[in-house]
């Protein structure tokens, strides 16, 4: 490249299109001009229309142009730059070394325009933000360059400008058939709540006479509610595939050289890029419905990269089996687990009874009071089913040591089992209420600066737990062993 | 009554300083005299003759404030003080808080990325401060508090410093 790295280079001119149509800088207007239309009055009928339109759609089309020709961005050997703003001007300069991971994305509106928005996260100090730059409309060539070198430049041993693409290697591919499971779990069901929502809302605005009438329409009781419920158990189940089906469509995991590339989307297409040397752990999440048909997913434990719920994800849906499998080849697994203790499955149980007993006992005392049966219904229903929630998250629990790294399980909605290297340890932390002090139970933290910042074993058997932490960290944990009284 | 034998890990070895007694007492007044404001603002506000639950009420707060009144001036901060421990050993922080909860928590001196000391207002009349050890982890921050002022000033250049020639860069 024969540019000096200080000069700025400026996104594609075809950008402003995109955001023209988007209204995507207009939209902060808008708040300003609604009191100004309704001043002015929609007496003029279409031609006041077709002006209001010119002139938004002008308003945009100036706005965007300006802040293309505003934005700035350099990739210099050692940090990126984005100069950026119409009046004030910000600067925004980040190391090399502070970024974590690129993401390309390219929306339906870019894809039609060849570009591709860039986002660089970064790992914001001790602060434990993350940030991020954002490049909106780069050549598609210039996004992989950007891509490739902001990553280069970062590792220790500099790549020839001239060395050939590395190879690629596939780890992962989604199976179109795997779109079955996206009705089991939780956030792909939000899917057609949400568009069902959206149409409601739709609806209500929509001027009367355009409006169906329901109101006409009679079916019987039973009829009606059977019709409603399969009508709505379809939506929701078609929705979800649909909607697993947008995000994930053609779901691609490679490794190319030091780096993890993930590839996704049917509308939206997104390239992430996670470097591999940055992994320190996995989870593997499957939800009360996923493991009934032994589903799972897998996302990487990314340092520096906070809580790498979408960026992190390996796959996103798929078999068990499947999931562990692409787990184990980044961070191998410790082993079997250790159950822990019975005492654990009387803490579970206790606490799954403990708001059911409350609400009985309120319900015992306002059913002659007040005649409020249904909370003492309520209760009791809850006191039943508190065992088997009990003794379902005991069955969760559980934690081993081996060899590099450590694994802890917890959870019954999800149940969770992340997988991490020793060396990704930065602290443990031992809690120990009144209660687990009687029952010899104590949780233990494991502190890593990945992910959610810290995995616990709930529950684990207090004699083992100064062995857990020294097994599963480096040296320093031995620390935490007790002192073996002399004499004894 | 030693609760050495049910510890599930180590404790540290040095007790915090003996003023953090009386700040912790002077913590006590202040939120026991809080709650009495509360306690007396709603028995005069609320009527005498209001409907059910409000009489039981009346009678009901300022008991609770007197509860807790008597737990955290009288009693809490001696429990704490026996509980609470701290310990710099040649590799890591390690501390030991609260008074029924107990959290140990270990931080090893290669992984400290930044140490704060930190000086409230109670702190200052009391000559006390708190140094704060951060990592790359959220949910990694060790805070010994309650230090001589002087004790946590050395204790935050010593590890500062030694963070400094050991840091590890695997996180």
């Amino acid at each position: 490249m024969g540019q000096p790295p200080r000069k700025g280079r400026r996104t594609s001119p075809r950008i402003v299109l995109v955001h023209t149509a988007t209204f995507r800088q207009a939209r902060q207007f808008v708040p300003a001009i609604i009191p100004l239309v309704a001043a002015t009055g929609f007496g003029g009928g279409t031609t006041t229309v077709v002006w209001l339109v010119a002139g938004v759609t002008l308003l945009s089309l100036a706005t965007a142009a300006l802040s293309w020709w505003r934005f700035t961005y350099a990739d210099g050997p050692a940090s990126v730059v984005v100069t950026r703003g119409l009046l004030s001007r910000s600067v925004r300069t980040v190391p090399n070394d502070r970024i974590r991971g690129v993401e390309v994305e390219a929306g339906p509106l870019h894809r039609v325009f060849g570009l591709v928005r860039v986002r660089i996260d970064a790992a914001a100090g001790a602060a434990d933000k993350d940030e991020e730059l954002v490049i909106d409309g780069v050549s598609r060539a210039e996004g992989d360059r950007l891509r490739a070198t902001v990553l280069t430049h970062r590792s220790t041993t500099p790549l020839a400008e001239d060395a050939e693409p590395e190879p690629e290697e596939e780890f992962a591919r989604f199976d179109n058939r795997w779109l079955l499971y996206a009705p089991l779990l939780g956030s792909y069901l939000a899917v057609p709540f949400a568009a069902v929502g959206a149409l409601f809302r739709l609806a209500q605005e929509l001027p009367e006479r355009f409006r169906p009438d329901l109101d006409g329409v009679h079916v019987s009781g039973v009829q009606a509610l059977a019709i409603v419920l399969t009508a709505a158990l379809v939506i929701l189940v078609m929705g979800s595939v649909i909607g697993a089906a947008v995000v994930n469509w053609r779901f691609r995991l490679t490794r190319r050289g030091g780096s993890l590339i993930a590839a996704r989307g049917l509308v939206t297409r997104r390239h992430t890029e996670l470097e591999i040397d940055r992994i320190r752990g996995w989870t593997l999440a499957e939800g009360l419905g996923m493991r009934w048909v032994r589903a799972a997913r897998v996302s990487a434990l990314v340092t520096g990269l906070g809580d790498a719920a979408r960026r992190g994800q390996l796959l996103p849906l798929g078999p068990r089996a499947e999931a562990r499998a692409l787990g184990v080849r980044l961070v191998a697994d410790p082993g079997p687990l250790v159950r822990h203790p019975p005492a654990a499955r009387r803490r579970r149980i206790v606490r799954a009874l403990v708001a059911g007993l409350l609400v009985s006992a309120a319900g015992a005392v306002a059913t002659p009071l007040l005649g409020w049966w249904w909370l003492l219904a309520l209760g009791v229903a809850l006191v039943v089913l508190g065992v088997p929630i009990g003794l379902g998250r005991y069955a969760s629990l559980g934690h081993a040591a081996r060899e590099g790294s450590f694994a802890v399980r917890s959870g019954w909605l999800v149940r969770e089992q992340a997988v991490l290297q020793r060396r990704a340890v930065v602290g443990w932390q031992v809690r120990q209420s009144p209660f687990q002090r009687r029952a010899g139970l104590a949780s233990v933290t494991a502190c890593v600066g990945a992910g959610r910042g810290g995995y616990t074993a709930v529950d684990m058997a207090a004699e083992d737990v100064a062995a857990f932490a020294a097994a599963a960290s480096e040296a320093w944990a031995e620390g935490l062993r007790p002192v073996i009284a002399p004499g004894v | 009554m030693t609760t050495a034998p049910q510890s599930p890990v180590r404790e540290p070895a040095w007790p915090l300083s003996r003023s953090a007694i009386g700040l912790w007492v002077t913590e006590g007044v202040i939120a026991s005299l809080g709650l009495g404001v509360g306690a007396a603002l709603f028995a005069v506000f609320v009527p005498a003759d209001a409907p059910a639950p409000f009489p039981v009420l009346r009678w009901l707060a300022p008991a609770l404030v007197l509860v807790y009144a008597v737990v955290a001036i009288g009693i809490r901060p001696w429990v704490r003080f026996r509980v609470h421990r701290w310990e710099i050993t040649g590799e890591a922080v390690h501390t030991l808080t609260g008074w029924l909860t107990r959290t140990w928590t270990l931080v090893p001196v290669s992984r400290i990325q930044t140490v704060d000391v930190t000086r409230g207002v109670l702190q200052q009349l009391f000559g006390l401060s708190t140094v704060s050890v951060l990592t790359a982890s959220s949910q990694g921050t060790v805070q010994v508090w309650h230090l001589d002022a002087d004790v946590a000033q050395r204790v935050a250049d010593d590890l500062a410093h030694r963070a400094e020639q050991v840091r590890d860069q695997a996180t």
